[in-house]
Parts: C-alpha cells; structure tokens; sequence
C-alpha cells in the first residue's frame, strides 16, 4: 500500500480505538445529523406558515366589502417572503432582518416578526443548523482530533521511527491529513444528504447546492490542512493546541462578530429614527395637497387643468382627488426609494467590508458563500424589500386610480356629509379580487452564483495557503529530522 | 540492498564533524562497524553519541568528513541507507492502543512489506516476546518488551545494520542481560550493530570492541575480551570525561 493511505489507515484506526476521539466525532456528526433533519422539518414548517399567511392574507384583502379606493390603501396588505428552498441549510439573515412586510399607502413600513425577536437572546449566538455545525464546530472537533497527530508523535519517538523506516516528511503530513479529512467528510455527511433531500423534493438548485458542497468541502479542507501543519510546525502538542484553538476563536467567533462591528464603524447607517424624522422632513419640502397655497399641488393642478382644458376641477372628467392622490403617492414612493436605497448602498458596503475581513477568517469567507448560494444574504433581503415596495407602488395606485376613474369630485367632496354620496363611493368588492397578488422572485441561480463566487474565490485562496503550510511544514520537518 | 565486499565495513565514519547551532559536537570521528560485530560507543551526557547515529540515519548533515553506510553516504542517499537500518531509540515508541503484532504490520508495512503471522511470530520468538502478549495493546508493554518487539521488526526486516540508543537504560539487571544476549544473537546473524550507552558494563558483556567519545572524537577504542578490566577501564573513561 502507498505509504501516505498506509499511514492515513493507521491514523483513522487509532481514532478508532481512542474513546475521546470516538466521542468527538459521534458527538459531532450526531449534532450535525440533528441539525440537517432539523433544517428539512423546520424549512417545511416556515414555508407551509407563511404560504397559509400569504393565503389567509390573500383571501382577507379579497373578502373586504364594498368600501371607498382610499379605505382600501389604509386597510393596507401583508406579505410574506417565501423561505428560499436552501434557508433550512443556512438561514442567513432572516432571522434577523425578518419575512413580513405591511404595504399601505403612504408608508413604507420594515420587515417584521424575525426570529430573532420572537426567540431568546441566545438565538443570536448561533441556531443549530448544518451551516452552524460544520462553521463553528466542524474545525473544532478537527482541531481536537488533529492537533497532536504529527506533534506527539515527534514528542514521542514515534515520527523518527517512521522516518527510520524511509518515510518522507510529505507522505506523513499528507497521511495525516488524508486520515483527518476522512473525519471532515464525517462531519460534512449528514449536512450533503440535507441539501440532496433539499434539491431532490424542496427544489433547490443543484448548481446552488453543488457550490455550497464545494465551499464547505474547501472549508473543512482548510482546517484539516491548517491542523495538521501547525501540528507539525509546533514545538510541542501543547503548543500546537493552543495555537489552533486561538486561531479557531479567532476565525469562527470573534471575527465574524468584530465584522459586523468593523462594518458598522466603517460605514454607519442612520437608525430607523433619524431615517423617519429625515423622511418627515422631506416630506414636509414636497407639500401638503391639503393646502391651497402649496406650490407643489398648486402647478399640478395647473398642468391637469391645462391638460384637460377644462378651467375647474369640478369640470374634470376624472376625480381629482384621486389624481392628487396618485401624485401625493408618487411623491413619497420616489422619497421612500431614495432613502431606501441609500440605506441599501449602506448595506452594500458594510456587506463588502464583512466580505474583504474574510481575507483573515475562512469562516467569514464561506459564511459569504453559503449565504449568497442559500438565497438567505443580505442581497436577498433587499430583493424581497425591492419586489414588495414595486407590488405596495402597484396595488396603491391601482387603488387610486380607481377612485380617480371610478368615483366623481363631487360625490368624493360631500361624501362624509351626505350619506348618498358616501354610498356611491364605496366600490363593488369585486374590484378588489382583481387586484394581483404578491408573487415573490428569487434570484436566480446564476445571480445566487455571482453573490456566492467572492466567498467561493477567498476560500480558495485559503485552500491555496494551507496547502502551502502544508508543504512548507513538510519541508521544515524534513529538514529537523523530527 | 547493497552488498559490500568483506573487508569494507558496514559502517565507516571518517573524520566527521558536525556543528549543531554554530557548536562543534563531533570532531573528526573516526569508527567503522563490520558485519557480524557489536560496537559499543560509550560517552558522557551531550558528547555526541545520539548525534553520531543520527547523522547515520541521514537525519543530520555533517558539516565535514565522510559517512558510509552499507557503502551509501546517508547525506545524500538517505531513503537508501534508512531501507537498510533499523534504529531502536533509547525508549522504544510504539502506538499503545496497537497489539505488538499491529505495530509490526504497520512498520513493516510503510516500506512495503507484509510480513505472515508465523514470520511475526518467529522474529517475536526470536527477540524473546512472550506468546500471550503479543495480541495486546503495547499501552501496557515494559521498556524491555517494546524493545523486542523493535528486534522483531529488525530482523523482519533482515537488516545488515542496527543502531541502538542507550537500549538498556532503565532496565533491571536480569532484562538487561537478557537484552545483551538478544544482541548477541544479532552478532551471530551477521548484523552490524552500533550501540551508544553509558552501560559499561552491559558494553563489556555483549559488544566486541568500545570506543570512548569525548571531546567530540574517540580517545580510547578497546576490545572486549574475557581479559578486560572494567574498572580499569572505567576509571580512564571517567578521567577522559572529566578532563
């Protein structure tokens, strides 16, 4: 047999036989398996309740009675972003930024009910999903099984002896990594049947979960190479410990904290607050349609006058009420959007900062990767954001226009003081059944592989430096004779 | 595995020197090891002796003089000489969670060999392992018992040279007799044995010739013969030491 799976079969064999390693790794695939079949049932559940609030939603905006555009537009609509078939996997920012949005006119409301707000404060520190596992406590577990493989043997005798026997330094570094990878194919198992069961019956993309297989296998690949590098780098197993699990906390738990922290610092976003009371400003700027002196309103009614060559806007074919309500409506879309997308610039750049600090940390790095290949990332949110405030744009001047064209001046001016009147503004419910539905777009695969291919490229730069390690460690070895 | 005319020694160490962190450790040494004879380098703490066998087994470079192992100089034909060597540290490593028979296979195994249980078997009857132990985890194996069970690898290997380091350290009187004799029977198997030790008595009992490393060469090479005086012999080493 070659020397290299010779020493690998050795090495499986005595992790085999060591009660400690036997734990660590049942221990390990164990939470890894839990954590899939959790994703599966969980990623179930969200979708079939969100499907019945978008329905029951659905059917209640359909089912109001007869009532006034207006009344219509403050009744207001719920949405719900549809889970992304792989969100069980790695639910990324969902739980934070939330799934729920009410449009109503006027307002551009935030996404609600994450479960980050419905759950403990512990959730933030890590939901049990495959992605969390094979993250945070994949490395972990190979460090501790990995550590001593190549340092205790030098402290022992046991790496002379091989040496004795022509064994070159490489093949024990590549047996012993051989040996270790085996234990991250272990972890990684249960994860790779989850995102089969994923594309097979929930409809993921295959390129998707092809990228995310990959990313993880390179991720677990690093720390098997880092591991057993360091192991024979260090002065001693002791040494070799402490190293790696500094480096551990380093890359799974402190940088991708300090990250969004760095982030936040670099590039600091108004809070909601002052987001509001800026918006309140501007709006005060655009016009009040309610005040005859306005500017605003008052050029607009010149130019609708002037369009329809009429002299009041009593003698207007349509109801001008309901023009200034589509007005008033674009006005404060087009504010909303802008500070909409300032705040997603913002974003965009607190994300690429997150994404550049994954030069040193592969967890921010294929964290980047499985989020962006999930569906779940930031970029994901704001599409969902996007696609409801266009659909909430819609469905208002949908119901505007219908009390432009639909309802007169006169009846709309009186309505509150003459009962007649207010009745015949009320429009048939079956105006309301016509209007369409939220459908939600994902983006698609190829928009999900560009998102996924910074992480993917930063990984296989770390890919590239471990195994570099790994072939100077050999050569250092080789050189010290053990 | 390289053949060697009679006369051409197993090992031949001319005018060695090695430096290990800009300090001379060996000057000059000179010693040569024929087939079928046991030397015994005796010296004090730090005076070079583990440093002579790994420069042997390639794993140290020498900053002068020449090395021949087997014919083949260990600096440059290491994987060569390493196939024809078989090293037993002064504590014999082995996987303790393997049976004696399991770290054999294993180490026979990295360079390719697959030795039967009955040739296991003979080596381990030959270096003196106890039957009933053999299927146990060495975890629990004495310094003398992980000693043979490296013999048995040796000559499984069918070796034409060992080197031992400080073997019979930490060995009780009658284990260390009992090593000595093993060693002999290497001898009579026409091995090359190299044997650094404080043991001077242990050297006087099994090797052919000793040599004193002192200094960073050797100051007195003897034969071991039924006319040696040991504590002669040990008061020059220790004057040799000291001074």
């Amino acid at each position: 047999m070659n020397p290299v799976l010779h020493i690998a079969a050795n090495e499986l064999r005595l992790m085999a036989r060591a009660r400690v390693a036997q734990l660590a790794i049942a221990l390990v695939v164990m939470l890894s398996a839990i954590a899939a079949l959790t994703a599966i049932s969980q990623g179930r559940e969200s979708q079939e309740i969100r499907s019945r609030f978008q329905a029951q939603a659905d059917r209640e905006f359909d089912g109001q009675p007869a009532r006034h555009p207006h009344r219509m537009v403050h009744y207001g609509h719920f949405v719900f972003r549809p889970l992304p078939a792989l969100a069980g996997f790695d639910p990324g920012v969902d739980a934070f930024t939330g799934s729920t949005l009410f449009l109503e006119g006027h307002r551009q409301n935030s996404a609600n009910f994450g479960d980050v707000r419905q759950s403990s404060l512990l959730v933030r520190f890590g939901q049990l999903t495959p992605a969390f596992v094979i993250q945070a406590l994949g490395p972990l577990v190979l460090i501790f099984l990995g550590f001593g493989a190549i340092a205790r043997e030098r402290d022992s005798g046991l790496l002379r002896l091989h040496f004795t026997q022509g064994v070159k330094a490489g093949q024990v570094v590549l047996g012993k990594a051989a040996a270790l990878s085996v234990v991250a194919g272990l972890i990684l198992a249960p994860a790779l049947g989850a995102l089969a069961w994923l594309t097979l019956v929930a409809g993921a993309a295959p390129l998707a979960v092809l990228t995310l297989a990959a990313g993880y296998a390179a991720y677990l690949l690093v720390w098997v190479l880092a591991t057993t590098s360091i192991s024979a780098l260090a002065q001693s197993s002791r040494t070799a410990l402490a190293s790696l699990v500094a480096a551990w906390a380093l890359s799974a738990i402190l940088a991708p904290r300090l990250a969004t922290d760095i982030a936040i610092l670099a590039a600091p976003q108004p809070t909601r607050l002052e987001t509001d009371i800026a918006i309140q400003r501007d709006l005060k700027e655009i016009g009040d349609s309610h005040n005859p002196d306005d500017p605003h309103f008052n050029a607009f009614r010149a130019s609708v006058l002037k369009t329809y060559g009429v002299a009041r806007v009593e003698d207007l074919p349509v109801n001008y009420r309901g023009l200034i309500a589509m007005e008033g409506e674009r006005l404060t879309s087009s504010l909303f959007e802008r500070y909409a997308e300032r705040q997603f610039a913002d974003q965009r750049r607190q994300s690429g900062m997150a994404l550049a600090l994954g030069l040193v940390s592969p967890t921010l790095a294929v964290r980047s990767l499985s989020m962006a290949a999930s569906g779940t990332d930031l970029e994901g949110h704001r599409r969902f954001l996007r696609q409801a405030e266009a659909y909430r744009y819609a469905i208002v001047q949908r119901l505007n226009r219908l009390q432009a064209e639909r309802l007169t001046f006169s009846d709309d001016s009186k309505r509150n003081s003459d009962p007649e009147a207010g009745r015949r503004v009320r429009i048939d419910p079956g105006a309301w059944r016509q209007t369409p539905d939220f459908v939600y777009r994902p983006a698609s695969t190829t928009e999900a592989l560009g998102a996924a291919t910074p992480g993917l490229l930063l990984l296989g730069g770390w890919l590239a430096l471990a195994g570099g390690l790994a072939w100077a460690a050999s050569r250092r070895l080789e050189r010290a004779g053990a | 595995m390289p053949d060697l005319t009679a006369a051409e020694p197993a090992i031949d160490v001319r005018d060695l020197c090695v430096d290990r962190g800009g300090t001379p450790v060996l000057k000059n040494l000179r010693l040569s090891v024929k087939a079928g004879e046991v030397y015994a380098l005796l010296g004090g703490n730090g005076a070079g002796k583990s440093t002579t066998l790994a420069v042997l087994m390639g794993l140290l470079r020498p900053s002068g003089g020449s090395v021949q192992v087997m014919g083949l100089d260990p600096a440059t034909q290491a994987d060569a000489v390493r196939r024809s060597i078989a090293y037993l540290p002064e504590t014999v490593a082995l996987y303790e969670t393997l049976s004696a028979y399991e770290n054999i296979a294993y180490f026979l195994g990295l360079s390719g060999d697959r030795p039967s249980r009955a040739e296991m078997d003979a080596a381990l009857d030959a270096a003196g392992l106890q039957a009933g132990a053999r299927t146990r985890r060495t975890g629990g194996f004495s310094k003398g018992m992980r000693q043979k069970v490296a013999i048995a690898m040796a000559l499984l290997r069918e070796v034409p040279v060992l080197l031992l380091d400080e073997p019979t350290t930490g060995l009780d009187p009658a284990a260390a007799s009992d090593f000595n004799a093993l060693v002999g029977g290497l001898r009579e198997r026409g091995a090359a044995v190299l044997m650094v030790t404080h043991d001077l008595l242990g050297a006087a009992d099994c090797a052919d010739r000793i040599g004193f490393l002192a200094g960073g060469g050797i100051v007195e090479e003897v034969q071991a013969d039924d006319g040696l005086d040991v504590l002669a012999l040990h008061r020059r080493f220790g004057e040799a030491a000291a001074g």
